[in-house]
């Protein structure tokens, strides 16, 4: 598995973790009780948004260390003799992202871009049918978070089935 | 319509005659990942004109010795 793979692979398992945090506070007793209270859901949605990017960051940076820490380790072993500009070098290989990688990422970002577009437009609907502004903000939100984890799966997928 | 096409490449042969070039090796040569070398070769990836001159480039052969194609369907 390649270092984008997993990279990606990270990604989605914190925004579900994210996801499924929002759901559990915002569909429970807290989201009940605030049911027509815009400001709440607004306040929530932002502070899940915060929570979200630090804990991207931070998870990032760890997998990041850990992944050069099992590298460095494995390159120790196959080869004793080798200087830390040598690793540095050969770690520096392992994560550079090529012209496959930047291809993958666009066509996966359609895809991602299509389902928030989607989403808009159902929100929109929601709204003309009568639906409250706290349904529609959790439409945007809740389909711009599926937007972005269709597009870290297609990611996967590209990397895995190959891209023509 | 005009016939579908479908690049095929030598890839791994020419790493045999380049005494067994491994993936990471050519992967540096044309400046990319081993995992876009493994696409390339397994035909799961069609490299940009640039990269495919520079896989050339590293085996040191013209750029139809390494990629050929085939049509489909005509």
């Amino acid at each position: 598995m390649s270092y984008q793979e997993k990279k990606t692979i990270i990604s989605l398992v914190t925004s579900f973790m994210l996801i499924a945090a929002y759901c559990l506070y915002a569909f429970g007793k807290a989201g009940m009780e605030h049911l027509n209270d815009l400001q709440f859901w607004a306040k929530t949605i932002l502070i899940f948004i915060g929570i979200g990017i630090v804990a991207l960051i931070i998870i990032q940076i760890v997998f990041h260390i850990l992944l050069a820490i099992s590298k460095a380790v494995q390159q120790k072993m196959r080869d004793e003799a080798i200087d830390d500009k040598e690793f540095e070098r050969a770690f520096e290989r392992e994560i550079v992202e090529d012209e496959m990688d930047k291809l993958i990422e666009l066509k996966a970002n359609k895809i991602g871009y299509s389902i928030m577009g989607l989403g808009f437009a159902a929100g929109l609907i929601a709204i003309a049918f009568g639906a409250s502004g706290v349904a529609l903000l959790n439409i945007l939100f809740l389909s711009t978070w599926l937007g972005s984890f269709i597009e870290g799966l297609m990611q996967v997928r590209y990397y895995r089935k190959g891209i023509r | 319509m005009p016939d579908k096409l479908e690049i095929t490449n030598n890839i791994r042969t020419l790493r045999f005659f380049a005494n067994e070039m491994t993936q990471q090796a050519l992967a540096e040569k044309a400046g990319v990942s081993r995992q876009t070398i493994i696409a390339v070769e397994a035909g799961k990836y069609s490299p940009s004109l640039e990269l495919a001159f520079r896989i050339a480039e590293a085996f040191g052969v013209p750029i139809t010795e390494v990629f050929s194609i085939i049509k489909k369907g005509g």
